[in-house]
């Protein structure tokens, strides 16, 4: 677990690393996170001019306070360890590796991470990783690559290439992936790391996507990939907590600051014992209630 | 440098900007540009050109560019990419970048 | 924003969708052949639905045609920009498109300059070397500017004693003549082959100069047309094209003010080639028409050479053919009939 403050991962919008003007804007859309993608968007000849751009955009381009994320070839191509040393050296947040199968693969990205520090004079243990599920393998191992490293700050069920290495496809209802968001959930909370959900291909499809994501929602997850910045607000306004939640989360919130006043050990509300669990998920409220614009600046509930 | 060979980068989308680079032998980096924008930001767009070639060691090149709207970024990630292919290298220009 | 496929023409499904987008565009009656000489076929896609496609073959973009999206010119953007990066991938840096007058515009937005235009038709390049760059950079031209000089085009296909008959009398009467070997590999003699037997027979006139025809000098049986009905106009097209860019970038960049062409008695195509030059060339390049070289009462043709080898009696052509050739047809015979047999097509030019 690379992390202590719990960071808001709703959204992790794709981006082609290829393409100068949604790089330029990918900034403006309100993705918590932005993955630059090295891998599948990018034809074989023009992976060296990708990495050239997403590198100079990263130096130069103001994406606020979104996470930057990149997506890299795989360990088994060519471009791998010219994408993770160009990235390091670029400052990236985070690097996502594809097509994990094993806590080896994330080992050997941590090294060569770590080795591209180095190189590069980056502050040790600064960028951080992510793995990408894309296969039945990977899913059976997802427990030990969650746990392979401290620089881990999340895992990724991607459906397109796992379905297909299940011998089945995308249906609307995702029953298909059941097994596959279940264990990478579990994988992921039980290594305290974030976990996303695939996109939802489909863009015509909204009353779709909003089905997707309170399903997901209600499993767990941080949030969901997205290849459309259309899709951002919506899922943003299912991740959005309750009137009722937010009260809820600002009530303890109180009960903490008081007991802190107080200097008093135990904090309780309505007879409870506020735990570190109740804490966490106070604040995580709060977090979404800022993000979704659903509280001013003094705390009070903004009606629609 | 030498370039070794006639090379394109970048393409004629929207923010973009396509680069082709071909050797010369003398008359230093020699640059003709199309851009909507040329009268107010040609000389920038060459400036970027220019400076990111002589990073290569370039001294003499023809380079022709159709630019979209690139950003300044853009334009050098696109010239790294253009001159890496005419010197034939595959290991990134870290001294450039 | 509308993504790049491959599209396989062979593939009949592909084929037809793709043959009956190009009809929506007005583009329709190429020939099979047209279609088969495609090295790759791009399509763009928005969803699924077919917006835009393009073809190369060899150095040429073919068969470009989109449907305007929301950003006017961003699919022909697209599209042309994938065709030019794949062109590029396979070792074509220069690259030429024959396409519509109302296109020419989108493509000097993109910066590929015109060379020649008619009414019908635009020919148009981009990469490098340019035209303006291989002109200058052939050994030899920069002192054409104060003298006379004289330019023929041939294809040689061999040099016999015709070629050398017209260049001896252009020799004769210029003080340079700058003689251009058509490139285009589409002939039974290689182009390699042809530039050394033009160089070898031509080789005791001081004043000659050989030079390859790059992509420039092109026979005009190559320019393709499939954008154009048929027929006359074809010709007609490809042949003023061609006139058109040698009055208008070869002879004011070289200096060149007269341009030599044999006589064609027998060919309905090089008869209408040679009118079209005689409209066009004149005033700035003074065309001048040499009746053909006869042996023993027969015009000495190419063609007939080929014929003779074909069926294997050289002899009755020896008279034809400089001392040069005739060796090199003498030492390559075998290899020559080979392709015959593949199906190397002898006649035309």
């Amino acid at each position: 677990m690379a992390e202590t403050e719990e960071r808001l991962r709703r959204t992790m919008m794709f981006v082609p690393g290829n393409n100068p003007a949604m790089l330029k804007d990918a900034g403006i859309y309100g993705a918590d996170s932005i993955m630059f993608d090295l891998e599948d968007a990018v034809s074989l000849q023009e992976k060296d001019a990708a990495r050239d751009l997403v590198y100079e955009a990263l130096k130069t381009v103001d994406y606020g306070t979104a996470e930057k994320v990149v997506r890299v070839n795989g360990v088994d191509t060519p471009f791998y360890k010219d994408d993770v040393r160009a990235m390091v050296k670029a400052g990236i947040d985070v690097i996502r590796l594809p097509k994990t199968e094993t806590a080896d693969m994330i080992k050997e990205l941590v090294d060569d991470v770590a080795a591209a520090e180095t190189e590069f004079g980056r502050e040790e243990g600064s960028t951080h990783v992510m793995a990408a599920i894309e296969s039945a393998k990977g899913v059976i191992n997802a427990n030990e690559i969650a746990a392979a490293s401290d620089r881990m700050i999340g895992i990724a069920l991607s459906a397109e290439d796992y379905t297909t290495d299940m011998k089945t496809h995308r249906y609307p209802d995702g029953r298909e992936l059941e097994y596959a968001r279940n264990v990478i959930l579990h994988a992921a909370r039980a290594a305290g790391i974030a976990a996303f959900d695939t996109v939802f291909t489909n863009l015509d499809d909204e009353a779709g996507l909003i089905r997707e994501t309170k399903f997901i929602h209600q499993l767990g997850y941080d949030g969901k990939s997205v290849i459309n910045p259309r899709q951002i607000p919506v899922i943003n306004a299912v991740y959005a907590p309750t009137k009722a939640e937010v009260q809820n989360a600002q009530q303890v919130i109180a009960a903490i600051d008081e007991a802190h006043e107080k200097g008093s050990g135990v904090i309780s509300l309505n007879g409870q014992m506020v735990d570190r669990p109740v804490a966490l998920r106070a604040q995580r409220v709060m977090n979404l209630a800022k993000a979704s614009h659903l509280v001013d600046e003094e705390g009070n509930y903004v009606e629609e | 440098m030498e370039i070794k060979k006639t090379a394109l980068a970048g393409t004629l989308e929207s923010s973009d900007i396509q680069i082709t680079l071909s050797p010369a032998t003398s008359g230093g980096i020699q640059i003709d540009l199309d851009s909507a924008v040329a009268s107010q930001y040609g000389d920038q767009i060459k400036d970027v050109i220019t400076t990111t070639l002589q990073g290569f060691q370039i001294e003499n090149a023809l380079v022709k560019a159709v630019d979209k709207g690139a950003l300044d970024c853009v334009i050098k990630a696109r010239t790294v990419a253009v001159a890496q292919r005419a010197l034939e290298q595959t290991e990134p220009a870290w001294e450039v970048l | 924003m509308a993504d790049i496929r491959d599209l396989h023409l062979r593939v009949p499904s592909v084929k037809k969708e793709w043959i009956a987008f190009l009809a929506s565009h007005g583009l329709s009656g190429f020939s099979d052949a047209e279609v088969a000489s495609v090295d790759s076929v791009i399509g763009l896609f928005d969803g699924d639905r077919l917006v835009g496609t393009g073809a190369i073959a060899g150095n040429v973009l073919k068969f470009i045609a989109v449907d305007e999206g929301d950003v006017p010119g961003a699919n022909f953007n697209q599209v042309v920009s994938e065709l030019q990066t794949r062109l590029m991938m396979a070792g074509h840096s220069h690259m030429m498109v024959f396409t519509k007058p109302q296109y020419e515009t989108s493509f000097g937005h993109v910066g590929f300059t015109t060379l020649a235009k008619t009414a019908v038709g635009v020919l148009l390049e981009a990469g490098a070397p340019g035209i303006k760059q291989y002109l200058t950079q052939l050994p030899g031209v920069q002192d054409q500017a104060h003298k006379q000089v004289a330019a023929i085009v041939m294809n040689a296909n061999p040099f016999t004693q015709g070629h050398r008959y017209l260049v001896e009398k252009a020799a004769a009467e210029n003080e340079i003549v700058d003689v251009f070997v058509v490139s285009t590999d589409r002939s039974l003699f290689t182009s390699a082959e042809r530039m050394q037997l033009v160089q070898a027979g031509v080789a005791d006139l001081k004043n000659v100069r050989v030079y390859p025809g790059g992509d420039y000098m092109v026979s005009y049986a190559t320019f393709p047309a499939y954008f154009l009905k048929s027929g006359d106009d074809v010709i007609r097209y490809q042949t003023t094209l061609d006139a058109r860019l040698f009055r208008d970038w070869v002879a004011p960049t070289l200096h060149i003010s007269r341009r030599y062409v044999g006589e064609e008695p027998k060919s309905h195509t090089t008869a209408i080639y040679n009118t079209v030059l005689a409209k066009e060339l004149p005033p700035a390049v003074q065309l001048i028409v040499v009746p053909r070289l006869t042996q023993a009462g027969t015009v000495v043709t190419a063609t007939q050479v080929r014929q003779a080898l074909a069926n294997h009696q050289l002899a009755t052509v020896q008279d034809f053919l400089p001392v040069s050739t005739w060796q090199f047809i003498q030492d390559h015979q075998d290899e020559l009939l080979k392709r015959i047999a593949k199906g190397v097509n002898i006649r035309g030019n």
